[in-house]
């Protein structure tokens, strides 16, 4: 028997109001782990065909915890929710609603009080008639009338669910209202700031109706190899402790100290990805944080890095800070947009949080507008009389709420880049930087492309940074992302404390290095496996013209562009590692049947 | 170690019946669990780690640490919004309104009631067996402390008081963020014996001169 899971679901169908238990296949855990990878397999089951509308009732939503979730190996309790995305489709659509798969991963705690619980995850089915919310108290489930909440930004929902719950140790995700109105970037959160960000999961939460789901539990996962798991432990905490170089700069700017690095490197999307570089990061960066605003750090369950940060923005745009910036929503709302009005960062990312939209993809989006509108190809009249221009925080934030309320010009940009720049025409395809239709993030193709044109290329979910460009890099992102484990955290699990060594622990069976890898290889071709089936070819695994035509025109890396056959090799060379046919790329049949996934043959 | 935590000179002893405790009437001091509060980042591993040591496992007949339940936990973290986090733990308080409370006439031997403090590290333990499931001691603690107290669900016995994990507290052990500490510290340090929201407040005005109103958090 397979240890460290509870074996079971909760599954939620809120068209019926039917709650029950579902079992979880022993051999799933084995193969996929949990996590993003059971995500994969339980998709691929219940979706039995192509083409499903992504905010149709049959989608699920699934919730789900790592295997390592809720034990306090440090920063190891994070969770993956995985659906089919509204965000993506291929260059020629199958299907009218052919779309990726979407995984996005969230921090906290409420990964592992859903453990606690008795759960290993959730799948939320259905469409309910009326905005609902789920409560879970162990084994005790109900779903309750949400109309109240409907229409309240993140901030105000997280304070009042507790006040009304009135017990402090629930632990609450929901949507803003962004999802509410099924913004297609619309993202969903827990503490006011973490996020399950990219990938449109808040959209499909908002298509179900349902606002948000609290959690308390007072069980625990057992164990299979129990002094085993307590030596690990025990090993992993004080290599932490040491407080090394790595954790103390964690602590001090979290990501947000890349803002400054990626800058100098020519990494950091700037102005619509035009440079590689920000003349005026130093405003944004961590060092002017840390005097002005910033005043606390904040880990997740278990973790030892704390690269949250919270504090208080004062001048004309005063704000509470719950997070932030970090390198993702201080480059996408800061750099790429040319503002460097370090408080006028903080209300664009404070906003963004309270309606509840991705700021990647919100900030790509406004990117794309600026230069459509600096190139002539728009006018003011086009965008709702808003003076959108690099560095002009006011037109940020008045886009911002047309966006998120879907008004005027704003309904048209919440569907973000791919389908704006299919309604402004004029070649400005070109420029709308985004793979599959998911917006590309913070970080830059040109320089360092061998490893971010793959990266961005070949995710699974639409261009994301944490894909990984090589096979290999993006099998263990696909095995952390499972086990729940977090990959800011991930170089100090190595040797005698390598993740598999916990899994093993913890599982009782015997995960090898090779077994390990092999499983994480599984979950991402499998994963590829299901956007081919929904007719995503070669053809998608690209990147914007862009960055073959046009070179960095600033900065130290003047010059640095993508050259068109440089691309090509990288992408063949990539398809046979991975051991996919280059034409088509998809997985030959000796591949997956290598792996388990003969399974993805039939019919 | 009793040498350390009685201090120097000026021992109380209270009552008739030797029950001495480690408030220092000189130095006003006690030896307890001290939180940093500006230093807590909210992770919870204190938690865990008071659960393993206290609710041990039995693996092949040998008594090992548990896996670390944090809902069996006496230290407790509370999460609010705005951006705070309060450990709340048992204060080991010198004057003890739990013990206070307790109905429970003192043993003639032994001088405890059924809630005592013990003597080795004067922590407060409850005697299951004289218990008499009242909920006086939770309820002197909410009143008049920080509620850290609390009957346990099914039985209604009290729950949360510190042990001090038998001299080596183990959430001071794994904090990572060195916010706890087992010290000597003035009995009436600030923030002392308070509820975690009362504390929350005070700190969310501190940290973003933001003002809530009581019962607003």
């Amino acid at each position: 028997m397979i240890h460290g899971y509870f074996g079971k679901l909760l599954e939620v169908n809120l068209s019926t109001g039917e709650i029950k238990d579902t079992p979880l296949p022993e051999d799933d855990l084995l193969n996929f782990i949990g996590g993003r990878g059971l995500g994969m397999k339980m998709l691929w089951d219940r979706l039995e065909k192509p083409g499903v509308d992504p905010l149709s009732p049959e989608n699920p939503l699934m919730f789900l915890p790592g295997t390592f979730s809720g034990f306090p190996i440090p920063s190891s309790s994070r969770m993956c929710v995985v659906t089919k995305s509204p965000r993506t489709s291929p260059v020629r659509a199958s299907y009218e609603h052919s779309s990726t798969i979407s995984y996005s991963n969230i921090g906290g705690f409420f990964a592992p009080e859903l453990r606690y619980a008795g759960y290993d995850g959730i799948i939320v089915t259905g469409r309910s008639d009326k905005p609902v919310c789920i409560k879970i108290v162990d084994d005790k489930v109900e779903i309750l009338d949400a109309r109240d909440y409907w229409g309240m930004g993140t901030d105000q929902f997280d304070k009042t669910i507790i006040r009304d719950l009135g017990d402090r140790q629930f632990e609450t995700l929901y949507i803003g209202p962004a999802g509410e109105r099924q913004v297609p970037m619309a993202c969903i959160l827990h503490t006011a700031a973490r996020a399950a960000g990219r990938g449109g999961t808040g959209c499909v939460m908002g298509s179900k109706n349902l606002k948000a789901i609290a959690v308390k539990g007072s069980g625990m996962p057992e164990v299979a190899h129990h002094k085993d798991y307590l030596e690990l432990l025990e090993k992993i905490r004080r290599s932490f402790m040491e407080k090394d170089e790595g954790v103390m700069s964690w602590r001090n700017g979290g990501t947000a100290n890349a803002l400054t690095s990626s800058s100098k490197n020519g990494t950091q999307a700037v102005m619509n990805y035009s440079r590689g570089s920000f003349g005026e990061i130093e405003k944004i960066g961590t060092a002017a944080n840390r005097k002005k605003v910033w005043k606390r750090d904040f880990a997740c369950f278990s973790c030892q890095l704390a690269c949250k940060k919270s504090g208080f923005a004062k001048g004309s745009y005063a704000v509470m800070v719950h997070d932030g910036p970090e390198y993702e929503t201080g480059t996408m709302l800061g750099a790429n947009l040319g503002i460097s009005d370090l408080a006028g960062l903080h209300k664009l990312i404070h906003v963004a949080d309270d309606y509840g939209v991705d700021i990647i993809s919100i900030g790509n989006t406004m990117g794309f507008l600026m230069e459509a509108h600096e190139k002539g190809l728009v006018d003011t009249r086009y965008l709702d009389g808003i003076d959108l221009r690099w560095g002009n925080v006011e037109a940020a934030l008045q886009m911002m709420h047309k966006i998120c309320r879907r008004e005027g010009i704003g309904d048209i940009a919440c569907h973000g880049v791919k389908h704006l720049s299919r309604e402004i025409g004029q070649g400005s395809g070109d420029f709308a930087i985004h793979v599959k239709g998911h917006e590309l993030a913070a970080w830059n193709v040109p320089v360092n492309n061998d490893w971010w044109a793959v990266t961005y290329a070949t995710s699974n979910r639409g261009a994301c940074h944490l894909n990984g460009g090589t096979p290999q890099a993006q099998d263990e992102q696909a095995l952390e992302d499972s086990m729940a484990a977090c990959s800011f955290a991930s170089n100090w699990y190595e040797g005698e404390v390598a993740y598999h060594h916990f899994l093993s622990a913890i599982t009782g069976a015997d995960w090898d290095e090779e077994r390990f890898r092999t499983a994480g290889t599984r979950i991402f071709t499998l994963e590829k496996m299901f956007n081919y089936r929904e007719g995503f070819t070669r053809a998608d695994d690209t990147i914007p013209e862009k960055f073959f035509q046009h070179a960095f025109q600033y900065g130290d890396h003047k010059g640095a562009i993508v050259e068109r056959g440089d691309f090509k090799n990288n992408m063949d060379d990539y398809y046979r590692k991975r051991g996919w046919d280059p034409t088509t790329s998809r997985p030959s049949d000796a591949v997956l049947q290598e792996l388990g996934l003969a399974f993805t043959l039939k019919g | 170690m009793q040498d350390i935590v009685y201090g120097s000179a000026g021992l109380i002893v209270l009552g008739s019946f030797g029950v001495r405790y480690a408030f220092d009437e000189e130095t006003r001091t006690i030896r307890a669990i001290s939180v940093n509060f500006d230093r807590c980042a909210g992770c919870r591993t204190c938690e865990t780690a008071c659960s393993a040591y206290n609710h041990p496992a039995r693996v092949n007949g040998q008594r090992v640490k548990g896996l670390g339940n944090p809902s069996l936990s006496n230290i407790r973290v509370y999460h609010f919004n705005p951006d705070v986090d309060v450990p709340s733990t048992c204060a080991i308080c010198p004057d003890a309104p739990c013990i206070a409370a307790c109905p429970v006439p003192p043993d003639l031997n032994t001088g405890r009631k059924a809630l005592y403090r013990d003597e080795k590290l004067l922590t407060i333990k409850n005697d299951p067996q004289r218990c008499l499931a009242c909920g006086e001691c939770a309820k002197a603690c909410a009143t008049q402390r920080g509620g850290v107290i609390v009957p346990n669900e099914e039985t209604n016995r009290p729950e949360r008081m510190c042990t001090l994990c038998d001299g080596n507290p183990q959430c001071v052990e794994y904090c990572p963020f060195d916010a706890l500490a087992y010290i000597e510290m003035p009995a009436d340090r600030d923030l002392s014996g308070l509820a975690p929201e009362d504390i929350a407040r005070d700190l969310i005005e501190k940290y973003y001169n933001i003002h809530i109103e009581e019962d607003r958090l």
